[in-house]
């Protein structure tokens, strides 16, 4: 652990020298913040609730949903194609540390950089611009564990995409790819409350869900209880486990092909 | 023991049979032709503890190949290494302990952070103690002056200046052998000439092993005992550097361009040169290109400045260069049977 905790401090600090970036993230988050208001205003008319959730629940969702997305966004796939298509990935294999932690405690000071500079100041701004309430309920304890969870899952995404450069020259496809079904089926854009129920009900045992919708109804429904809850954090506890084995696996064998044919 | 064990290592790689066009990289995608490319072919060589080899070659030797092997990226096909008695491959995260590697084309600081910070996630990796950390930093500094880049962010590193924070680096941990793959290439004289001395002070100091790669037979001359020549993956020659010199090491060429050349002035240049230090000065003079006279001299007789002194103070001269023998003359010659 003390040879990634440098790693870690390191890339939160690489996010500080680059301190005009996140200004811009910013205002496109509140950009995005006023047009989802006044769309789903529209959307909800008179209604008081849609699908059993509130305006209020709702605007908490995909507002805060949308400052997870950024939080999330490391970059972690483009990161590691551009170290494995330019060879870097040589230098790191001539020190004794493990490639994937390492790239996770560089994604890890990463997100944590967001952490500070978007998603708490959105999260700010929600509460003291927009005035929407947040019910006091289990679920605001189990959120910062769920919003972990979440973030090794979209780490492993991002490592498998990455890796992917080993075998294509070219990792703009898969990564977009990756991103639309992440974004659609994960409940990042609209609330997975809104899908039909048979498509909810296969929802829940896939992956991309475990990344937005299970921390954000951490935060929107605060108040369901542990039994709601449990099941969802154990389905995601379940992913984040396979996903980071397999990705180890995908490692390992990458670095086989790597180290035979050549880098 | 030595320290570094290779025999009969071999490494081939399997490439595909690329065809020409467009039609060509469409049938390609459905190729099973391979061929193989056999980079290292049954090298076999021991380095004791505390040499500096030059491990020298032209392009795609197989220099970076075998560099790669011993470092544990690469694993050999067949055949024999062992670094301090370990196989650098499968005891990677062991091996890289007692290793340091410098790939000249690609830095191992943090492109984005102030110098000083890589130095200090690095003393975490590898695990170095605060007092053998300020020992070592202070050293760097006394040597090149390290302190004052520091506070500098990587990227505006000039590649001097770059290159010595790197080399530095690799040193930190105190590894057991040094890796340095083409670490003067690009950099002007007055640079190299610090990285070698740098290279040189931490090798005596520290007794550290140090295998060099490099284009720059300079850079041999000036650090190394040992050399081994390598091209098309087999050695061509590996023993003492003091044979080898008599190859490229002592000879130069002056080029110089006369004013007022006539057909006599080669015939005068001789003259002088006889009249100064005898008549079995060894000393070749020809023209080469129009007015351009060139003088080949072996150092090791006749100091190079005494020649270009004499020649300086006899004609009008325009513009003169010094030429070294490349490294592609020297492997011909080696081909040609120079070394016996």
């Amino acid at each position: 652990m003390r040879t990634y905790i440098p790693v870690i401090r390191a890339s939160f600090m690489v996010g500080l020298i680059y301190r005009f970036g996140f200004i811009f993230s910013i205002i496109g988050n509140i950009v995005y913040l006023g047009v989802a208001y006044y769309l789903w205003k529209s959307i909800y008319g008179s209604a008081t609730t849609l699908n059993g959730l509130t305006f209020n629940e709702t605007f908490l969702y995909v507002g805060l949903g949308s400052s997870i997305f950024i939080l999330l966004k490391t970059y972690a796939d483009w990161l590691i194609h551009h170290e494995i298509q330019q060879g870097t990935i040589a230098v790191y294999l001539t020190k004794p540390i493990n490639y994937q932690l390492y790239a996770l405690s560089t994604n890890f000071g990463a997100m944590l950089m967001n952490l500070a500079t978007i998603t708490i100041p959105t999260a700010l701004m929600l509460i003291f611009v927009f005035h929407v309430k947040v019910a006091p309920g289990a679920g605001l304890f189990l959120f910062p564990i769920s919003l972990f969870m979440a973030f090794l899952i979209s780490f492993s995404f991002d490592f498998l995409v990455g890796l992917m450069s080993f075998y294509s020259e070219s990792v703009w496809g898969i990564s977009t790819t990756k991103e639309i079904i992440i974004t659609v089926l994960s409940g990042a854009l609209i609330p997975l409350q809104f899908f039909p129920a048979a498509i909810q009900k296969v929802l829940f045992w896939l992956p991309f869900q475990a990344i937005y919708h299970t921390p954000l109804m951490m935060i929107t429904k605060a108040d369901l209880g542990l039994q709601t809850f449990l099941p969802m954090l154990l389905v995601q506890l379940g992913w984040t486990i396979a996903l980071f084995i397999l990705s180890r696996l995908f490692y390992n064998q990458a670095i086989k092909v790597l180290r035979i044919a050549g880098g | 023991m030595s320290l570094i064990h290779i025999q009969n290592l071999n490494k081939h790689f399997k490439v595909l049979n690329r065809r020409e066009g467009l039609g060509g990289a469409i049938r390609d995608l459905f190729s099973g032709s391979y061929r193989t490319v056999e980079a290292v072919s049954g090298i076999s060589f021991d380095i004791e503890a505390g040499e500096i080899v030059g491990y020298i070659g032209p392009n795609g030797a197989g220099k970076s190949t075998t560099i790669k092997m011993m470092t544990g990226i690469l694993k050999p096909t067949s055949g024999v290494i062992e670094v301090n008695g370990l196989a650098p491959y499968g005891n990677r995260i062991k091996q890289a302990q007692i290793m340091g590697v410098v790939f000249g084309q690609r830095t191992q600081l943090w492109w984005d952070l102030p110098v000083i910070e890589s130095f200090n996630i690095l003393k975490e990796i590898y695990k170095v103690d605060q007092k053998t950390f300020d020992k070592h930093m202070g050293m760097f500094n006394d040597l090149v002056g390290l302190n004052a880049l520091y506070m500098q962010q990587a990227r505006t590193l000039s590649l001097g200046q770059r290159m010595l924070c790197d080399i530095a680096a690799s040193f930190l941990h105190n590894p057991q052998v040094v890796f340095l793959d083409e670490p003067t290439i690009g950099l002007d004289i007055s640079v190299k000439a610090k990285i070698r001395s740098l290279i040189k002070t931490l090798n005596e100091e520290r007794n550290t092993t140090i295998i060099l790669t490099t284009h720059d037979l300079g850079d041999v001359e000036a650090l190394c005992h040992r050399i081994i020549i390598i091209d098309k993956g087999k050695i061509l020659y590996d023993g003492d550097i003091k044979k080898v010199n008599a190859l490229f090491g002592a000879y130069r060429t002056i080029k110089v361009q006369i004013n007022n050349f006539n057909p006599t002035t080669i015939e005068s240049l001789n003259n002088k040169l006889t009249e100064r230090f005898g008549k079995d000065h060894g000393i070749l003079v020809a023209e080469t290109e129009e007015f351009w006279s060139d003088v080949t001299i072996d150092q090791a007789r006749t100091p190079l400045s005494d020649v270009l002194g004499l020649v300086m103070s006899s004609f009008s001269v325009n513009d003169v260069r010094i030429v070294e023998i490349s490294m592609e003359n020297v492997v011909q010659q080696v081909y040609d049977g120079a070394l016996g």
